[in-house]
């Protein structure tokens, strides 16, 4: 076999057991790796009805056959789970070495189930599994838990670890490696539930390609394309020069998605950022475009370099309503050193604060949670991630939170299924609003690009209607493609035709035949078995609906101003959705279609 | 011939205008002709301004011009005919690349002269060829053939059409031309009472009964995000376009103003963004042509077409 190692490695912390399994070709050539191949795995690991903090929710690690090609933006893997956050699939993506060294161990997924008596790391060596104490690592930040095991090892391993926030199972707790997060679903808080702190890797096997010098030919291909016009934004700017456009767009969701326009938003610019602030350059391992900025923070004790995304900068800047470049950056240092999703953070500190602010969480005043406090949003970042005071009911997510607080504060808990909106305002922004409705993992921008729709002018972005469902279904199915070979978004445009050019790509490093067509339909095949599991786990036609606030309050600045997005208007494009998707009218898949796409 | 070294920069091409003919069907001189009170040749140098920083205007010994903002040289011979003018203007020129118009071409397009630019960096000539004749007075041509063109002097070949047989000529046919310009009105050319009657119609026609003078300009303000802000090291420019304006004269007097965007963001033709970036009309509709027009007041937002975070 080339390009995949056929084979996966399940370790049971419960007992300390390992064992290794065989992947068949069949189901490899069907799903691939990364977030395809982990689905896969969540249907077979995971029992129905699976509590997602129990020892039995599995923790799935998918490689991919990209993995280890040297092809630009491939060093990636995928984290699945049952996501404690949502109750449906938790799908997230990291990078960098930790996903060379998985791949090195000769395996196409790790698969770890149960619960250690105590905290542990899991220390994988070749062949050899090794479950051994952490409790020295508790309550350490990934940063030093990973140089801490790796001065303890024999062999440079490279490590993915959780912080505070994943022990005390946040529902929004990150696996974090090399400075990078699996960010989104609370996949921290799952790993934190089966007391693994970490997981070490030194491998020894390289994965064989089938046509290595074809492969390199295409490889430099991509490599010179990477770094033309269509990646300057990330290699230029990084993903922060977002906001000040969304903001001129009125599609920066401020002060809790009240506003979709912040006043402040000059000085939270990526280009003032990097005027002020800007710091160095960094990038994955196996990556030319090198997307990641890191910003000087100057605290008083020195300062250090923080990574800053565009998504962070939104949800702990406008979304909160906090200016202050310096307060952003520490917030963000504050969720990275504690292993916090920023775009749930934000969003449940945003609803916190406005259950504060509205007299519905006297504690949320009391800790100084006012919109444009940054003093009160950093205090709420260490209290949720130590489950402190108001921090306990925090870090359970906007969902829960508002459902204990009760009143009517579940109306501006800014949630698809339970996972906090990233910072894009669907009232503005139609096609993404329904891409966001519809999302297997919950609101989410990276499990379909739907908002492309309606930045390129092809569609009117502030009108929504039936054909945006086809669009939607093509831009996830897009995305499952990606996720699952794996290729980084940020590489999408980069390619002529995509489709073809990865047929023949994955061709050369498996040694299969495969068509333009056939990865397509992998695509559709991946979505649906997200959808499939999200179905076996309770799904309700209800569950994919946005927000009642996106539904019944206009926007009131910016260029949308008056605009709106009416129940009629959303019902309409998830009926288009459904129509395209082939699915029946309530969202359910039906047996011929599970049967066509050969599931 | 020997093909040139590459690269060559097109963006810093001139424009020479042939303004010594005879006129002797006309009766007075072509680019004195007035339109909307002007000399014609005042709003053909105006136009071109538009696109080129270098202007050469080539005249007959002791003709009258009036007093514009480009480099005036004289036929040595006069009335040597279009090879004689092109020469004289290539040898003025300060660039490596010249586009070539005579003085009595009324209706220039911009988008036309844009995309016979763009075609040059593989040839010597690139030449319009309309209505079943090649156009050498609506062409580019590479500095490089001047010795060719002496030749031709010497041997008093004077028709261009030798020369295009020699060097690397591109061609450019109706339907390519007719992209740019549908009814090819770059190549309309006076040479009678009745051809300036014909010409006053359609400059109304096409200017409106006001004429394209400052007064009639519009202006918009052109936004900068991302990258091109911080090229630019500005966040905005206000530019005042003849009335009808089309997004690709907004790139060109653009690239005008802020040339470090030539080749980054906006193409090396100057008349589209290059592949990366997108531009949108008021925070509200992204353009998806650069033919459409420009409104009065219009605020302009150039961004990266990838929203991706």
């Amino acid at each position: 076999m080339f390009g995949f190692c056929g084979r996966l490695l399940h370790v049971d912390v419960s007992s300390g057991r390992s064992v290794h399994h065989r992947l068949e070709e069949s189901r490899l050539r069907q799903y691939l790796g990364g977030i395809g191949l982990g689905t896969c795995l969540l249907h077979d690991y995971a029992p129905a009805g699976v509590d997602p903090l129990s020892p039995a929710n599995p923790l799935i690690f998918a490689s991919a056959p990209l993995v280890g090609t040297g092809v630009t933006t491939t060093a990636k893997f995928a984290v699945v789970t049952k996501s404690p956050l949502t109750g449906f699939i938790a799908d997230s993506l990291s990078s960098s070495h930790f996903a060379l060294e998985l791949k090195r161990l000769g395996i196409d997924a790790l698969v770890i189930t149960g619960q250690a008596p105590s905290l542990v790391y899991v220390f994988i060596r070749g062949e050899d599994v090794e479950i051994r104490p952490a409790e020295h690592l508790k309550g350490k930040n990934p940063r030093d838990t990973e140089s801490s095991i790796r001065a303890e090892l024999s062999c440079p391993a490279w490590v993915a670890s959780i912080g505070i926030a994943g022990e005390h199972r946040v529902r929004f707790a990150t696996i974090s490696n090399e400075g990078r997060h699996a960010g989104r679903g609370g996949v921290g808080a799952v790993m934190g539930s089966k007391n693994v702190k970490a997981i070490a890797l030194c491998g020894d096997r390289e994965t064989s390609v089938a046509h290595p010098q074809e492969i390199e030919a295409i490889a430099d291909s991509l490599r010179r394309r990477s770094l033309g016009s269509l990646t300057d934004k990330y290699r230029r700017v990084g993903t922060v020069a977002n906001l000040a456009v969304f903001n001129r767009l009125g599609t920066l969701p401020t002060r809790n998605f009240q506003q979709a326009t912040f006043e402040d938003a000059d000085a939270l610019s990526g280009e003032a950022l990097t005027e002020n602030h800007f710091s160095r350059r960094h990038g994955c391992a196996s990556c030319t475009i090198r997307c990641e900025r890191l910003f000087k923070s100057r605290t008083s004790n020195g300062g250090y370099d923080q990574r800053l995304e565009y998504e962070t900068l939104f949800a702990l800047g406008p979304l909160c309503g906090i200016n202050d470049p310096e307060c952003v950056l520490q917030a963000a240092e504050l969720c990275d050193r504690y292993g916090l999703d920023t775009i749930s953070a934000g969003g449940t500190l945003a609803w916190a604060i406005e259950a504060g602010e509205k007299g519905l969480l006297p504690e949320a005043q009391t800790l100084g949670l006012r919109f444009g406090h940054g003093d009160g949003v950093l205090a709420a970042i260490h209290a949720i991630a130590k489950r402190e005071g108001v921090g306990a009911l925090l870090a359970e997510g906007s969902k829960r939170a508002a459902i204990e607080t009760g009143s009517n504060s579940s109306d501006w808990a800014m949630h698809v299924k339970g996972l906090e909106l990233p910072g894009y305002d669907p009232r503005s922004l139609k096609t993404m609003a329904l891409g966001l409705a519809v999302s297997p993992r919950g609101a989410c921008h990276n499990r379909s690009g739907a908002y492309e729709a309606d930045f390129s002018g092809e569609v009117d972005r502030f009108h929504g209607d039936s054909g945006r469902g086809r669009v939607v279904a093509a831009s996830e199915d897009f995305a499952a493609v990606l996720d699952s070979l794996i290729v980084c978004k940020f590489l999408r445009k980069c390619f002529a035709e995509f489709y073809t050019e990865a047929a023949e790509l994955l061709s050369q490093v498996t040694g299969w035949t495969y068509t333009g067509a056939q990865l397509r339909s992998t695509g559709e095949r991946i979505h649906t078995l997200k959808k499939l599991f999200n179905i076996r786990e309770h799904w309700q036609p209800e569950d994919d609906w946005l927000p009642e606030r996106l539904l019944s309050e206009k926007l009131t600045t910016g260029v949308g101003k008056g605009v709106g997005l009416s129940p009629d208007e959303l019902r309409e494009m998830v009926r288009g959705y459904y129509q395209a998707r082939e699915w029946d009218e309530n969202g359910f898949v039906p047996a011929r279609k599970i049967e066509e796409l050969g599931i | 011939m020997r093909p040139m070294e590459e690269p060559n920069d097109v963006t810093a091409a001139t424009a020479i205008v042939l303004a010594g003919g005879r006129s002797s069907r006309m009766g007075t001189p072509k680019a004195l002709l007035l339109f909307d009170g002007e000399p014609l040749i005042v709003h053909l140098v105006a136009a071109l301004r538009r696109l080129f920083a270098d202007i050469v205007v080539v005249a007959a010994p002791g003709q009258d011009l009036p007093s514009m903002p480009v480099t005036l040289v004289r036929d040595e011979v006069a009335y040597q005919g279009p090879v004689g003018g092109i020469y004289y203007g290539l040898r003025a020129s300060g660039g490596e690349v010249s586009f070539v118009t005579a003085c009595d071409s009324a209706f220039l397009s911009s988008r036309l002269i844009s995309h016979l630019l763009s075609q040059i960096p593989d040839y010597d000539v690139v030449a319009p060829h309309w209505e079943g004749r090649f156009q050498p007075l609506h062409s580019v041509y590479r500095r490089s053939v001047l010795p060719l063109l002496e030749g031709q002097l010497a041997r008093g070949e004077l028709r261009p059409v030798y020369l295009f047989e020699k060097v690397r000529t591109r061609r450019i046919d109706e339907d390519e031309i007719r992209r740019f310009d549908p009814e090819g009105l770059s190549f309309f050319n006076m040479n009678s009472p009745e051809d300036y009657r014909e010409a006053l119609k359609r400059w109304s026609d096409v200017h409106g009964s006001n004429g394209p003078g400052p007064t009639a300009a519009i202006h918009c303000t052109v936004e900068l995000f991302g990258v091109a802000r911080m090229l630019a090291q500005t966040r905005e420019v206000s530019l005042a376009l003849p009335p009808e304006a089309t997004y690709s004269q907004v790139f060109a007097m653009l690239a005008e103003e802020l040339p470090v965007l030539v080749g980054q963001v906006i193409s090396t033709d100057r008349n589209s963004l290059v592949d990366g970036y997108a531009c949108n009309v008021n925070g509200l509709h992204f353009v998806r042509s650069a033919a459409a027009r420009v409104n009065p007041g219009d605020n302009i937002v150039i961004l990266s077409a990838d929203a991706g975070g």
